[in-house]
This record gives structure tokens, C-alpha cells and sequence, in this order.
């Protein structure tokens, strides 16, 4: 496997869950969404009590992007690192203030986490936001508040610790900037968070009530409407989201994207996993 | 009017630098706060909720704050009080507005370039005459009723409602021919 991204998850899992060793020798390039995604495998494990071994990218240029990202400090948590080449992870790379980086992948456990994260957020919105999706204060306060409440969706819901990872890249069939936002938990999902308040035919049914129609397992009035928000954030901004969770994956497909709307019957994984793209206005 | 800084209530009470108003936890602690100092307040007190150094406030906080204590407001639990936010943007305009909307509450409000507005679901009724206050600074039953051509036991209930839902100040003024209610802007 040579990228480690949504597209590729599925694979991910079939092939990395079970074996003991994850070999990402081959590897020339991996985004947020699959960074979070190795971490979760690695937390799922953890709770298994099973530590496996990542086998760190020969690509030098990867691992430098993983240690922009982070990825290695809460991978040690869970993982045994290995290196293919002695020059990975030596080769650590020094962040530039113009790094592509909006932020690197941090933990969301508490309250303040959020207010870390936003803050953080805010403080590279000029560099990222501004400049490369071309957004104005308005839409730069609308991400802050979508990125917001989609973490708080892992404190609120999923009863466990959560990753949250941002980055922006040149989308070369666009020939426009997009930024990526992966969320990822390994908690309840969807589907049992709910099914305390209304009768949950199926993973997707779940995903569905909490994205399209503002469901949340309080019954106060004024609770569930975080990612409702987010989807309307993301449906103004021309952005893709999808919500993936347990065995379904509910998307929301903007005209320059393509995939599947509904997806079912995939791998059982818990928790939720989230990717959002934005386009440069 | 008590002029409550929210910036430096989100210092005190999470101490973690932060200008914006996201969590619902974090807005609960806020809340919590407020009520505490709102009950130092005398009476008929106008408590003004400055957001003018606040960054973003994201739709739970939106919730825990402006909704919940609107909410109890309107039940009573703070006493005779009147709610008002000052210095809003945009965005936080937009993002109250959402949290009142979803339980049917209203609350006025001061835009950062001064203009005030009412967030959140009134009926039109009520928005109109709401406005003929706002304008007019004082109104009587009379007053609307000659404004509006309405009968006077209308226009009384009209104002009597937003009194009730705390959106105007009601004063008793005595005239030369006896006592009145005048309905005040907050």
C-alpha cells in the first residue's frame, strides 16, 4: 500500500488489524485522516492490551511530514516504532512558520483541549485560511466554530480520547488549495450513543440522525445541533464531509468530488471517523 | 446597566488565556458565574453581557449561555432582571440566534456598531412594537395604540408580553391624571 488516506482505509483495516507488525516501508504519502486512523488502530490495540510495530516509511520526505505532524509522539504511546531507514526519523525536520501544517495531530480528552485547539487554529488562520482558501473573518470564524463543535461531538459522545489533525494541500484535479480536517475516536459510535432515545435500525440510520437531523442522546432542546452546524458550514463552503461509523459511512459530496453517498456492510471498527475537505473559495 | 466583561469572566473562571467562548462545559462554568453575579444585582437591574473581546462563540456555548440564562430569566429564577448582550459581530449574532430560535426565546441585543436588534423568535406582532420602543426610548399603552391604531386593551397586552418576556423595562409613572405603566428600552 502506497498511501495511507479515507480512500484507502478499508484496506487499512482488513490488512493492518490483525497482523502484528504494520508495515509502511512503502509508503509515499499519507494525510491526516490516515495518521488518525493508525493511531486509532493503535488505541483500539492498546485497550486489547497488544502493542504491535510500525515499520516506519523508507520515504524520508514522509517521515518528515509524520514528525510535522506529530504522528510520532502519540504513536509511541501505543506503537513500537521501527525505522527502515536510519535516516527517518534522525532526519527530524524543523517547523517553518510557512509549514502547510494548520495543526498537528493533538489529543482531545477534556474541555480545555478545544480551546488549545482553537486558539491554535487561530493563530495559523492568517498563514492557512486566509491566504490559501481565500477566506474572509466571517468564514474563518464559521471553520473555528465547525472545527469546535466536531471535537466536542468525541467529548460529548464517544465516553473516550480523540485525535484531531488539520493540513492543507495543492488538489492538483482542482487546481485549487483544500484544506483537511480528520477527527477520529475510538469510543461508543453513533449508533449506541443514540439508541438510549430512538429506535437505531443500523449504523447508518445513526450517522444519519446525527448529521442530517441534529438527533443527540440528550433530551434538552438545545442539545445535538453541533454537527448539524458542521454540515451546514461545510455545504456553504463547497466542502465534502463523511461520517464513518462502526460498519457505515455517510457522505456529503460536493460537485467538484466523487464516491458514495451511503456506504455499508464495511469493517466493523468502533467510534467515529470524521473527514471534512474545504476548497479555496 | 451592570456590565458584565465576559473576556474577563472567561479569564477568571478557566484561567487558560482563551477569548472564545466554545465547550459546553466551559460555558456552564461562564453561566454559572453570571448567575452567581447576577444575584448581587439590585432589582429591575439591566444586565448587559459585553462580548466586545470575545473571539467566536460556537453554537453549545451559545446554548449554555445565552439560551439557559434567557430560559431562567423568563421563569424567574433571577428575579426581577433584564437581560441584555452588547458589542455582538456577525458571527456571534448568528450563532445566539440559532441557540435562541431552537427554544423559542428572544433576547435584545447591541451590534458592536451600535445598532440594536432583537435575536432569537418573536412574532411579528410583537417585533414591530418592540421596535416602535426601541425607537421611541418610552412608550405607553396609549402611545401604541395611536402609533399602531390598535384598540387599547391590545396594544396593552402587547406590551404587557414583552414585559414578560423581559425584553423592555415596565415603569410606573405617576401624571396629572393618575398613574400609568411606561414601557422603557432596556
Amino acid at each position: 500500500m502506497t498511501q495511507i488516506t479515507e480512500e484507502t482505509f478499508e484496506q487499512i483495516l482488513k490488512s493492518f488489524i490483525r497482523s502484528e507488525q504494520i508495515d509502511l516501508s512503502g509508503v509515499s504519502f499519507i494525510d491526516p485522516y490516515g495518521m488518525l486512523a493508525l493511531l486509532e488502530i493503535g488505541e483500539l490495540c492498546l485497550l486489547e492490551d497488544v502493542r504491535k510495530t510500525i515499520v516506519l516509511p523508507r520515504s524520508e520526505e514522509v517521515c518528515r511530514y509524520l514528525e510535522r505532524m506529530d504522528f510520532f509522539t502519540h504513536a509511541r504511546r501505543s506503537f513500537s516504532l521501527l525505522e527502515s531507514s536510519s535516516a527517518a526519523i534522525a532526519g527530524r525536520s524543523q517547523r517553518s512558520s510557512d509549514s502547510d501544517v494548520l495543526l498537528e495531530i493533538t489529543a482531545i480528552e477534556r474541555s480545555n483541549d478545544i480551546h488549545y485547539i482553537v486558539g491554535k487554529v487561530r493563530d495559523r488562520a492568517e498563514a492557512i485560511l486566509v491566504k490559501h482558501l481565500r477566506y474572509d473573518e466571517h468564514a474563518v470564524n464559521g471553520f473555528i466554530v465547525a472545527l469546535s463543535e466536531v471535537c466536542q461531538n468525541i467529548i460529548e459522545h464517544s465516553e473516550n480520547k480523540g485525535f484531531v489533525g488539520i493540513q492543507k494541500y495543492r488538489y492538483p484535479k482542482l487546481n485549487r488549495n483544500i484544506v483537511k480536517i480528520a477527527v477520529m475516536d475510538v469510543g461508543v459510535g453513533f449508533k449506541k450513543s443514540l439508541s438510549n432515545r430512538f429506535p437505531i435500525k443500523s449504523d447508518l440510520d445513526a450517522i444519519d440522525k446525527a448529521l442530517l437531523h441534529g438527533a443527540s442522546r440528550h433530551e434538552d432542546e438545545g442539545r445535538g445541533h453541533g454537527l448539524a452546524a458542521v454540515r451546514r458550514f461545510v455545504t456553504q463552503w463547497q466542502g465534502k464531509i463523511s461520517i464513518r461509523s462502526g460498519t457505515a459511512r455517510l457522505s456529503i459530496i460536493p460537485q467538484w468530488s466523487r464516491g458514495r453517498e451511503q456506504e455499508r456492510g464495511l469493517t466493523q471498527f468502533p467510534g467515529s471517523q470524521i473527514n471534512i475537505i474545504l476548497p479555496e473559495v | 446597566m451592570a456590565k458584565f466583561d465576559l473576556h474577563n469572566l472567561l479569564k477568571e473562571e478557566l484561567g487558560n488565556n482563551s477569548k472564545d467562548l466554545v465547550t459546553r462545559p466551559s460555558g456552564q462554568a461562564i453561566r454559572e458565574r453570571i448567575e452567581h453575579d447576577i444575584e448581587q444585582e439590585p432589582d429591575a437591574s439591566v444586565i448587559a453581557l459585553d462580548f466586545s473581546r470575545i473571539g467566536v462563540i460556537d453554537y453549545s456555548c451559545a446554548d449554555e449561555v445565552v439560551a439557559k440564562l434567557v430560559s431562567r430569566l423568563l421563569s424567574g429564577e433571577y428575579g426581577d432582571k433584564y437581560l441584555l448582550l452588547t458589542g455582538l459581530n456577525e458571527n456571534q449574532k448568528e450563532n445566539i440566534e440559532v441557540a435562541l430560535e431552537r427554544k423559542d426565546l428572544a433576547v435584545m441585543a447591541e451590534l458592536r456598531q451600535g445598532t440594536r436588534v432583537i435575536l432569537g423568535s418573536l412574532n411579528n406582532y410583537l417585533k414591530d412594537t418592540l421596535e416602535l420602543i426601541v425607537k421611541k426610548k418610552r412608550v405607553t399603552s396609549k402611545d401604541l395604540a395611536d402609533a399602531r391604531k390598535l384598540e387599547a386593551n391590545t396594544s396593552g397586552t402587547r406590551l404587557l408580553n414583552l414585559h414578560k418576556k423581559r425584553l423592555v423595562r415596565r415603569v410606573e409613572e405617576v401624571r396629572a391624571d393618575g398613574k400609568l405603566w411606561v414601557y422603557e428600552t432596556l
